[in-house]
């Protein structure tokens, strides 16, 4: 390996690196506003001077060369302190000196620079450039006569959200970014704009003026928004949460997230259930916790379990589930489901429902078929995975299902059933790019299986599969793409139907016939709950959804900033998310309410902790005991593909992604009125009205 | 009267009142019904001027006493409203006593004791109502 000299200390390196990396290596912190670890280099700030010798003797912009063997880096000399100084000044010429009143003040990298290379006075006379504001659409606030064209956010567009719609016209002291036509970006990756742009000249619209950095306390958390887990931090001041961040986390978001998982937070604070109700002569009117259990107790006491039903929500965390599940088994009920769009899923082996390749491993794959899926509304960064490994060239898809801009090419092959029968008896096309792949991958969408002839369909993936060896005993390309946080946990826990019992919509149907007495909905908010007859309903969630409108009784729960939860992303991944704030008003954490209720039911629940509760949840599902951990594509477990689903004939209806408006998939994002903007501009068909 | 003679705050007392009546000559009154006097000569006086006296209408508070009647009693003005009226600027306002401690007090915004009416604060929520 060739070896480098940094500030006198030698180092070996891997060839290609640059000298910013080597530099890096070595410790040697080296500033930069253009360089950007993800997207391509630019070299057009000149920050990052350095000297190397041999080479011409004046600084060289690190981050553009790159390091060859036997090479002198020096990071610190006079020379480079005083050429860095200078691109300071130039930089600072026709930046405006607004930090008290810019949202980037506190975290801004050229203020941080300028502590250590401005000068304490301006030289400069003259008058300073202004640039006119461009629009960027509702998320992104800008103020262009900060910006100091490093280009990182054209790059972004570009590179990783696949929007090429913005840019850099004119030369020097001209020089603007625009989005060229001055229309809303086209991206569910948006938000990142504002994290990549080293100034004050991108932000946050929604939340411009809020908050200063340093007065928010900052929580570690995991996203339920989509079924990725996407590593998040909350920002909170006092029991606000003011925003949320992303996390680097290599597995799943990189440094990215989606807008969703961003601009929730005003849905956070909107609609919220803050005290339990009871409804009383039609209307719901205010209870004590005392009051609602005793009339939820009651009912479930004079009700047959064949009579009771038990539906999980697409938000809850492990815990929770498994609360509800213990409860709920040992008073007999066997009609429990956390799959409110009656997927498929759920026996079988626990590979037959994860996304196995895991979201890292699609930068392996050489061929993927989507199924029914549109990863930019169900996953916005599977899209982006899927868009990096592409870039490469190494990528070839194919879709069968909706034709959508997925932000990179693909072979259409069709829109339902048919197709991919043909595409199993083919051997030229796609079905050749397939067999020659050495590492072939299937995504299943969510809304393939949550069909009327899921166990079809599911029996052909799983022949198609096997056609394209897509699961062997060193790959695993079986991937199903989940839509809710809380699915795979729920699978994961068993909490389907007991042997005799209904599934989720069979229960609603039930419910409707005047076959169901008791009805539980733990956070169920996506089922038709117009239809639920004279049912007894109890709501356990945090926001006053569909659900709500229907509950006989409110239990006020914890969102999921506000408790401490295991959460189970699609990839099988178990994570924990920390509480960032307290719950609302009156309400409490989940897992605590059916503690309470168990007790109040006269079935009391072992334990009297959530560490309690954890600990055992862990001993009788082992997978929930590795955090973080999935075993990846080339160690997890094959699986029988040819018992999945069951025999039969599908239908001819073409495959239809289950999220048609990506900002209004879950009760938090419907309370959100950023997200009501973005789903009124963005999604071609009219928004759903938010309940209200 | 029982006021008069047992209290000091509700008007002048009545050795207040015989004293100033006796020695001074009455020169005007404003709009709230105060009325000024002044002595007749500077007996008494501890700077040689003629001393200036207020007959409070009603319960005494300096503050009712308004900007113009004030210059003359504190010797900034050598001649009573009456004689030399105070030109009014067009933004100035009616003289209001203070009203601290009464309920017409000021509140700041953000006050609780303005009705329950409060700016948003950070931690707010909307709760929902049914129906
Ligand atoms: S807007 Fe921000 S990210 Fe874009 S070029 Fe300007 S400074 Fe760089
Ligand atoms: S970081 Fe090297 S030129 Fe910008």
């Amino acid at each position: 390996m060739p070896k480098a000299k940094v500030n006198g200390k030698e180092i070996e390196f891997e060839p290609g690196l640059t000298v910013l990396q080597v530099a890096e290596l070595a410790g040697e912190e080296i500033p930069r506003f253009c360089y950007h670890e993800r997207l391509s280099i630019a070299g057009n700030c000149r920050m990052c001077l350095v000297e190397v010798k041999p080479g011409p003797p004046k600084p060289q912009a690190s981050c553009a060369l790159p390091a060859a063997d036997g090479q002198e880096i020096l990071t610190a000399s006079p020379m480079v302190k005083k050429a860095r100084e200078g691109v300071m000044e130039f930089l600072l010429i026709n930046h405006p000196l607004d930090c008290p009143i810019c949202d980037q003040g506190g975290e801004c990298d050229l203020q941080d620079e300028a502590m250590g290379y401005g000068r304490d006075d301006s030289r400069y006379q003259e008058n300073k450039r202004a640039v006119e504001e461009k629009y960027l659409g509702p998320l992104i606030k800008t103020v262009m006569t900060r910006c100091i064209q490093c280009t990182r956010c054209v790059r972004f567009a570009a590179e990783i959200a696949g929007a090429p719609e913005m840019g850099m016209i004119g030369r020097g002291e001209d020089a603007e970014i625009t989005s060229y036509l001055e229309t809303a970006l086209t991206s569910e990756l948006t938000g990142n704009l504002a994290d990549i742009c080293p100034v004050g000249a991108l932000t946050h619209k929604p939340w411009a003026f809020n908050y200063r950095p340093w007065e928010l306390r900052k929580t570690d958390s995991v996203d339920v928004m989509d079924a990725l887990g996407s590593a998040i931090r909350v920002d909170a001041r006092g029991p606000e949460v003011m925003r949320i961040l992303p996390r680097v986390n290599e597995d799943i978001n990189e440094e990215w997230i989606s807008d969703k998982t961003r601009y929730v937070v005003d849905g956070l604070l909107r609609q919220r259930l803050d005290r339990p109700y009871i409804r009383q002569g039609g209307k719901l009117v205010e209870a004590t916790w005392g009051q609602a259990f005793a009339a939820i107790a009651g009912r479930l006491r004079a009700a047959k379990p064949e009579r009771v039903g038990l539906i999980a929500g697409d938000l809850q965390d492990a815990e929770s589930m498994k609360a509800a599940l213990d409860l709920f088994r040992s008073l007999g009920v066997a009609n429990i489901d956390c799959r409110q769009d009656g997927s498929a899923l759920g026996a079988g082996p626990r590979e037959s429902w994860l996304f196995n390749t895991t979201i890292a491993g699609l930068e392996q794959a050489d061929a993927v078929l989507l199924v029914g899926a549109n990863p930019r509304r169900e996953g916005a960064l599977v899209n982006a995975r899927l868009r990096k490994q592409w870039l490469r060239g190494k990528l070839q898809l194919g879709v069968i299902g909706e034709v959508a801009d997925l932000s990179f090419e693909y072979s259409y092959l069709g829109a339902g059933a048919a197709s991919l029968e043909r595409l199993i008896g083919s051997d030229d096309g796609f079905a050749k790019t397939l067999n020659a792949a050495s590492a072939p991958i299937f995504i299943v969408g969510a809304g393939v299986l949550a069909r009327s002839d899921s166990g079809a369909l599911l029996n052909l993936l799983g022949r198609a599969a096997q056609t394209f060896k897509v699961v062997r005993d060193d790959w695993n390309g079986w991937n199903v793409l989940h839509t809710a946080a809380s699915r795979v946990g729920g699978l994961d826990l068993g909490f389907v139907p007991g042997p005799g019992g209904l599934s989720a919509p069979e229960m609603v149907q039930a419910a409707n016939a005047g076959e169901l007495d008791v009805l539980f909905l733990l956070g169920a908010d996506e089922i038709d709950t117009e239809k639920l007859g004279d049912a007894f309903v109890v709501y356990l969630g945090t926001h006053g959804d569909a659900g709500a409108h229907r509950a006989d009784v409110i239990l006020p729960g914890a969102a999921y900033t506000e408790k401490p939860g295991l959460y189970v992303n699609t990839e099988g991944r178990v994570q924990l998310a920390n509480r960032a704030v307290f719950p609302k008003g009156e309400a409490r954490e989940d897992w605590a309410i059916l503690r309470a209720l168990s007790e109040a039911a006269g079935k009391r629940l072992p334990y009297d902790s959530l560490e309690q509760l954890r600990s055992r949840l862990m001993a009788e599902h082992p997978t929930f005991g590795r955090i973080d951990y999935v075993p990846g594509p080339t160690k997890a477990a094959g699986f029988d593909l040819s018992a999945l689903g069951a025999p039969g004939a599908a239908t001819e209806e073409p495959f239809r992604s289950p999220v048609s408006d990506y900002y209004l998939t879950n009760p938090i994002a419907r309370a959100s009125v950023t997200l009501a903007e973005c789903s009124a501009m963005f999604s071609r068909r009219a928004p759903a009205i938010a309940a209200e | 009267m029982l006021d008069k003679i047992f209290t000091w705050w509700n008007g002048a007392t009545i050795g207040a009142l015989l004293s100033i009546k006796g020695s001074s000559n009455f020169v005007g009154e404003d709009e709230f019904g105060n009325r000024y006097f002044e002595a007749r000569t500077n007996r008494g006086s501890y700077d040689g001027r003629k001393r200036r006296y207020v007959l409070y209408n009603g319960y005494a508070d300096a503050s009712k006493v308004p900007p113009d009647w004030h210059g003359w009693l504190h010797y900034t003005f050598e001649e009573p409203p009456t004689v030399q009226p105070f030109k009014v600027k067009p933004w100035e306002k009616p003289h209001v006593p203070n009203l601290t401690g009464t309920p017409l007090a000021y509140r700041p915004k953000g006050s609780i004791l303005r009705g329950g009416e409060r700016a948003r604060a950070t931690g707010d929520y909307e709760a929902w109502k049914p129906e």
